[in-house]
């Protein structure tokens, strides 16, 4: 009897780790098929889009030179565009958002809690719904320059930034500001030293999740930024067109491997924090 | 070191918003402890008012709620003073900010910054002060031989127990030297061996700070042993000043006489009986004649004969041939004495027995009878609970 409920038990194990194996397989296809079918020959990406590369279809690098020299827009501009904007942004929202999160967590007033929800419920609309008029104010405004677009990314990335600061914030004990009060320190002081290397593990969770959106993010610089000037790694890629809208799928893979690079290395090397970013706060320790 | 004064100090935690509206839509809000509520919001300290000597010790004790962090936080600085006065080495304080009243304080639960090493935390006020950093070396490693953590100071404070977490905030706030100490239950933390040995410690951190110590504490045991003279709170409003000494033999209420002393006092309802300047307390037909300085007191205060509460401590109450008839209820053996919970009619009450005094162990169900002296007996009145000798 107990053999019985044994073997099924491993039987559901295994039924499990089949079925979980398959979903990370899906997963995991996307970017594995960019990977084969950057290196390969356009015609063949079409023809063998799973096919692993062989003799006849290999491209080496020439899908990489082509995608970076193709049409009139150097393709290190966009990197550099994109860069900007994503160091920008992610810097201007864990320093601003961790203050708000600070004073919001700390002080007990109405209009606190007013700027929280209001934070919290920026979360819950869709960007679409906001798009246009959004365009048009950033416009107005002369928010459409990789220079200034990271206001537009800080107000956008907000929400989700101070809700997960809050919420650490509010694990701290008040005594250790206190104590640092007692110490000598003013609030700007107790901030800086005692509050912010706190907050580390929240604040390296936060910025992965915010440099992952903000490189990635497509359609909030195509609405915003002067597309003739000024290009990020996402629109680059969208350019990548022929006459008639023929796309060289090659060249389009081998760059949209070359933007998800960063990402994935700076993902990889976080990894932990993201875990104890998002744990932490959630029980006292 | 310097003397510390409060005058007639008050604190009233206003209603955060909403709270006021709420409160006179649905009347009187439901009370959590006794504090009084008046329209400006909860009373949490009223005319506080006590002179602390340089170099004093004084221990501020009392159940939960009562007040005694929130006046050892008004000292700090970390809580505004609604009314009153609050003078440190002469100087009026009141609007000054923690960091300027050169005072240190060591919290319930350590508060140690957890991103710096224990010679950081320790080191911490001494670099914001702009001090050299040889004389910080020689300051921080002085007061970790003195608490014996030298071993630990490049050690991040989650690598440390509890105990050896409470040394290094006693450190913290040593090598500043204060001008006055603030410990906010420093023990409570700590299991009972730890808190036992941390308490002898912070006895013999005396001898080598020269400073003015405010202690606050829930632990009666703590209060006496630690405390030059003890503040007992109640609601808000200090219910005694004393020695240790004086708080124990000469309660000035009933909460007091309950609050310091375990196992707590025993009270009855007795008579007390006046024969000119003689005072009688009668307990179930048994009469004890007060001593000569209760009745002096009791006298001068012209006390008359009356129904009162009658308290005498377990450790004053001796079994006799004749007296208070009682049944044993409960015999604990504690080692070098017995406690016997007694129940004499309707009363509850305990006795201790120094073993070397006893005559084979009494057994449960058994009855005794117990008597006590008139110099240890303690008079209340039945109307405001207060001792009548005061």
């Amino acid at each position: 009897m107990k053999q019985n409920s044994l073997s099924g038990e491993r039987r559901t194990k295994v039924i499990l780790q089949i079925v979980l194996a398959v979903i990370c397989v899906i997963y995991i296809l996307p970017v594995l098929t960019v990977v084969i079918n950057s290196f390969k020959q356009n015609t063949y990406v079409k023809s063998e889009t799973f096919a692993l590369p062989n003799e006849e279809s290999w491209n080496g690098l020439e899908n990489f030179i082509k995608g970076m020299t193709f049409g009139n827009y150097p393709f290190w501009k966009s990197v550099l565009y994109s860069v900007v904007i994503t160091v920008a942004s992610t810097a201007l929202i864990l320093v601003f958002t961790s203050m708000a999160a600070w004073y919001i967590a700390r002080v007990n007033s109405f209009f606190c809690k007013v700027i929280y929800f209001l934070c919290v419920f920026s979360m819950v609309v869709p960007f679409q719904m906001v798009m246009f008029t959004l365009s048009k104010t950033a416009d107005k405004l002369h928010l459409n320059t990789p220079w200034s677009i990271p206001v537009v990314y800080l107000g956008f990335g907000a929400g989700l930034a101070i809700f997960m600061f809050v919420g650490f914030v509010k694990s701290i004990p008040i005594s250790i500001e206190e104590s640092a009060a007692m110490d000598g320190c003013g609030p700007v002081r107790t901030f800086f030293r005692i509050v912010l290397p706190m907050l580390k593990p929240t604040l390296i969770s936060v910025g992965i999740l915010e440099i992952m959106w903000v490189w990635n993010d497509y359609l909030l610089p195509y609405l915003v930024l002067d597309i003739n000037e000024y290009r990020t790694i996402p629109i680059h890629i969208q350019y990548l067109k022929g006459s008639y809208g023929t796309v060289d799928l090659g060249a389009t893979m081998a760059l949209i491997l070359l933007s998800i690079i960063p990402v994935i290395v700076f993902y990889l090397s976080c990894q932990k924090h993201i875990i104890k970013g998002v744990a932490a706060g959630a029980v006292k320790g | 070191m310097a003397e510390v004064i409060l005058k007639n100090i008050k604190k009233v935690y206003p209603y955060v918003s909403g709270e006021k509206k709420k409160r006179k839509k649905g009347g009187e809000p439901e009370k959590k402890t006794n504090l009084q509520i008046t329209d400006e919001g909860v009373v949490a300290v009223q005319k506080f008012s006590l002179d602390i000597a340089d170099k004093e010790f004084i221990v501020l004790v009392g159940p939960s709620g009562c007040g005694k962090s929130t006046t050892l936080r008004m000292v700090a600085g970390l809580e505004e003073i609604s009314d009153g006065e609050l003078y440190i080495d002469g100087k009026l304080v009141n609007d000054v900010a923690p960091k300027d009243r050169d005072i240190a304080m060591v919290f319930q639960n350590y508060a140690l910054y957890p991103h710096m090493t224990v010679y950081d935390n320790m080191a911490f006020s001494l670099k914001l002060k702009h001090m050299p950093k040889a004389e910080i070396d020689r300051k921080v490693r002085e007061a970790a031989e003195i608490l014996d953590i030298t071993q630990y100071l490049d050690r991040k404070p989650k690598a440390l127990s509890g105990g050896q977490r409470q040394r290094v905030a006693i450190g913290r706030a040593i090598v500043r030297a204060p001008k006055v100490m603030l410990m906010d239950e420093p023990l409570s933390n700590l299991d009972a061996k730890l808190r036992n040995q941390m308490r002898a410690e912070i006895i013999k951190l005396r001898e080598h700070i020269n400073t003015t110590f405010i202690y606050v504490t829930h632990d009666q045991t703590e209060a006496m042993t630690l405390g030059d003279r003890i503040v007992i709170m109640r609601d808000g409003y200090i219910q005694q000043i004393g020695t240790p000494q004086e708080v124990f033999n000469h309660p000035a209420n009933l909460f007091v006489a309950g609050f310091i002393g375990m196992p707590v006092m025993n009270l009855f309802d007795a008579k007390l009986i006046r024969e000119g300047q003689h005072y009688f307390v009668e307990l179930d037909g048994h009469r004890v004649h007060l001593s000569e300085e209760k009745c002096a007191r009791l006298a001068a205060k012209n006390v008359e004969s009356q129904d009162v509460t009658l308290g005498v401590r377990p450790e004053h109450i001796d079994l006799a041939e004749d007296g208070v008839s009682a049944r044993i209820d409960v015999s604990e053996m504690m080692g070098s004495s017995v406690h016997l919970h007694l129940s004499a009619g309707d009363r509850d009450m305990i006795v201790i027995v120094p073993t070397v005094d006893m005559q084979g162990l009494p057994h449960m169900g058994d009855t005794v009878c117990f008597s006590f002296k008139g110099n240890v007996a303690h008079v209340f009145s039945k109307e405001d609970d207060k001792n009548l000798e005061f």
